[in-house]
């Protein structure tokens, strides 16, 4: 009787033992994995200032002024080109000024083209 | 017997020996278990550890209005040796120069020989490609330490707003400095996981800042000036979209010995700003119902007060109306003007519109107006149009704001600010029906007046100004070669947004300007042109009467035909 029940007390221990093992095992890889996914975060905030450091030094309006004048045949926005919406009909032209799809043309990709 | 007695009591004791060991167990066991399950169930999560800085602390970003990065901090890796746990260091030597250039064998291999030292410098701010090259080649006794450096991506641009810090991240002027006073460092340390923080939200537009730069550094080129500033306001809200000092400086360059012209003019320097001090005292009379629009000034000839002789600097020679004297910013009126208000009043009136202190904004920058010591009836004379009198530029824009505005001193600031939150720290200066005159006295002088140019150059945008053609003051004489020329004006003058003030220090005059050099000339059409340019970014919609529409027509043409 005595026996039986200090078998199964042995039995009780060490499926708890096991059990209690697997689960320390288990939360360690978890903190593991936390640690890991921290600095990534850390990393990744990192990297996000770095690159709108970058994004910023890229759109510096003095450099797009300067490429636009370069590389586009843009004129400066003239007042008397902004229309009210309830007169835009009567300002639309009877041929499109630029024709982005004509014949198999690509506009943008000339502009392109002739940048390289 | 004895001896049995003994024996059962000794195995009696034995029981309760026993007994009392195994109590003792379960009461310790009991204890454990119990500490146990306070520790798992009840006590919450662990305290976390106060944030700990090696290097230096983090700075919040500075971002413009719409959320540009005007200033960060970038992590840079540099380079260190510790001499004593370097094995080899002639091999150590030979494949660091090998990977990285700009080593300097004879400087390296000294570094590394001083086996009592635990840290030596090799290099600092190493790009990311050196780090991963070095990293690989596996040397004992080489690390990297992560840095933060501050970068400025605009570089010049919006410099004197922006300020700059030291080699220890501290701020030394500028925005950068305000942020250090405000303890916003010490918010940053405390920011969760101690990398980045709240960026601190400028009220600067890039956008505006750079047509405003861009079109004053011409407007310097084309006439010859020495330096120049502008500013650009939100009438409403007080806030600062755009301020320019020329010459400007690189907060990125590692040496920050700026020279004094570099800077902040518009904040740390008071100049005579002339006529623009007229506008004042025209809203001082009409305030004070002195004088209204039908009020008429002798300006037949000059003023005499006493031994001092006050002229027209283009005399007119006849009796103006109020709205002529401000066209004509006859300084003869405009003396008459002031003369018929008490000087008391008259003191207390420049006070309430704040140019008699010092205008302290987020800018650490600020001069102190020069005032006169003694108030006569000359110095009140000369005061009212702007001689003897030198105040910031900024405070002379924030005065103009708030009397095309409504009449409401709005307190400028550098920060972004809702309209709401500036409508209740506004507080009245001059009446409505005061302000309402000084729009019409402004939208006619850029009708007819001196700021003609400023709406030739930008048609449509109903830019109304007032302009000023300041001798400067050389050797305490008032040299009339030197002029400092301002123009301070709003748009749309129907319902002012934007107040725009253009200053150019000696400008000099050119073939195209026939021979002027005054305001007119030089600082009016640039203001135009800034207008032209920003009008359309704050979403201005342009009004153009039939002649300025046939004006444009008429350049488009030339332009297509060229």
């Amino acid at each position: 009787m005595l026996r039986a029940f200090n078998a199964c007390l042995v039995l009780a221990v060490l499926a708890a033992a096991y059990v209690l093992y697997s689960l320390e095992h288990s939360i360690r890889g978890v903190e593991r994995q936390i640690a890991r996914s921290n600095s990534a975060i850390v990393n990744e905030k990192e990297m996000i200032g770095l690159l709108g450091a970058e994004w910023s030094s890229l759109v510096r309006p003095e450099r797009l002024q300067r490429l636009a004048e370069q590389h586009l045949k843009l004129r400066r926005i003239s007042p008397d080109q902004f229309v009210k919406v309830n007169e835009l009909a009567t300002r639309i032209p009877d041929e499109p000024p630029v024709k982005l799809e004509e014949d198999g043309k690509d506009a943008i990709g000339d502009i392109l083209k002739a940048m390289e | 017997l004895i001896l049995v007695s003994a024996r059962k009591d000794g195995h009696l004791a034995g029981r309760n020996r026993l007994r009392l060991v195994t109590f003792g167990f379960i009461l310790f066991f009991m204890s454990i278990s119990a500490q146990l399950g306070y520790l798992t169930l009840w006590q919450g999560p662990p305290e976390r550890a106060t944030v700990e800085y090696s290097e230096r602390l983090p700075r919040p970003d500075i971002v413009d209005r719409n959320g540009v990065v005007l200033a960060t901090d970038v992590p840079v890796f540099s380079l260190y040796a510790d001499p004593r746990k370097i094995l080899d260091i002639d091999e150590a030597v030979e494949l660091l120069t090998a990977t990285v250039s700009g080593f300097d064998v004879k400087g390296l291999r000294q570094k590394l020989m001083q086996p009592n030292r635990a840290f030596v410098w090799l290099k600092r701010e190493v790009s990311p490609a050196e780090r991963e090259a070095i990293h690989n080649l596996g040397i004992p006794g080489i690390g990297f330490r992560v840095e933060t450096k501050r970068v400025y991506p605009m570089g010049r641009l919006a410099s004197h707003v922006l300020g700059y810090v030291d080699l220890d991240s501290k701020g030394i002027a500028g925005i950068e400095k305000f942020l250090d006073d405000q303890g916003a460092l010490y918010t940053a340390s405390l920011a969760e996981d101690n990398t980045r923080a709240m960026p601190a939200v400028l009220s600067i537009d890039i956008r505006v800042q750079h047509a405003l730069a861009d079109e004053l550094a011409r407007g310097i080129t084309k006439f010859h000036a020495k330096a120049g500033g502008a500013i650009v306001l939100d009438v409403k809200s007080g806030e600062v979209l755009g301020l320019v000092s020329m010459p400007d400086f690189n907060p990125n360059q590692e040496n920050k010995n700026f020279t004094f012209d570099q800077a902040n003019r518009m904040t740390s320097g008071v100049f005579e700003l002339g006529s623009v001090i007229k506008a004042a005292t025209f809203a001082m009379a009409l305030d004070y119902g002195a004088a209204d629009l039908t009020s008429r000034f002798d300006a037949r000839a000059p003023l005499v007060i006493g031994r001092a002789v006050i002229h027209d600097f283009q005399p007119t020679r006849r009796i103006l109306t109020l709205p002529e004297v401000f066209i004509n910013s006859s300084n003869i009126g405009t003396a008459r003007m002031a003369l018929g208000v008490d000087v008391e009043k008259h003191k207390e009136f420049l006070r309430r519109v704040g140019l008699m202190d010092r205008l302290v904004t987020e800018l650490p920058e600020n001069a102190k107006p020069l005032l006169p010591q003694r108030w006569g009836r000359l110095v009140q004379a000369t005061v009212a149009f702007g001689h003897g009198f030198a105040v910031q530029p900024l405070q002379g824009a924030q005065v103009v704001a708030s009397l095309l505005n409504g009449g409401n001193m709005i307190p400028v600031t550098f920060m972004k600010r809702d309209r709401a939150d500036a409508k209740a720290m506004a507080h009245r200066v001059v009446k409505a029906e005061t302000s309402e005159k000084l729009r019409y006295l402004f939208r006619l002088n850029g009708l007819e007046g001196s700021a003609r140019k400023a709406n030739a150059n930008a048609p449509g945008y109903r830019i109304g100004g007032k302009t000023g053609t300041a001798e400067k003051v050389v050797n305490g004489r008032y040299d009339k070669s030197k002029n400092l020329t301002s123009f301070v004006g709003a748009f749309p003058m129907d319902d002012p947004q934007y107040v725009v003030m253009v200053m150019l220090d000696e400008p000099q005059a050119t073939p195209e300007t026939y021979g002027f050099s005054t305001s007119g000339w030089n600082a009016v059409p640039t203001a135009g042109n800034v207008i032209a340019r920003i009008a359309p970014l704050l979403g201005i919609e342009p009004v153009l009467t039939d002649e300025e529409r046939k004006t444009l027509a008429k350049q488009a043409e030339k332009e297509g035909k060229t």
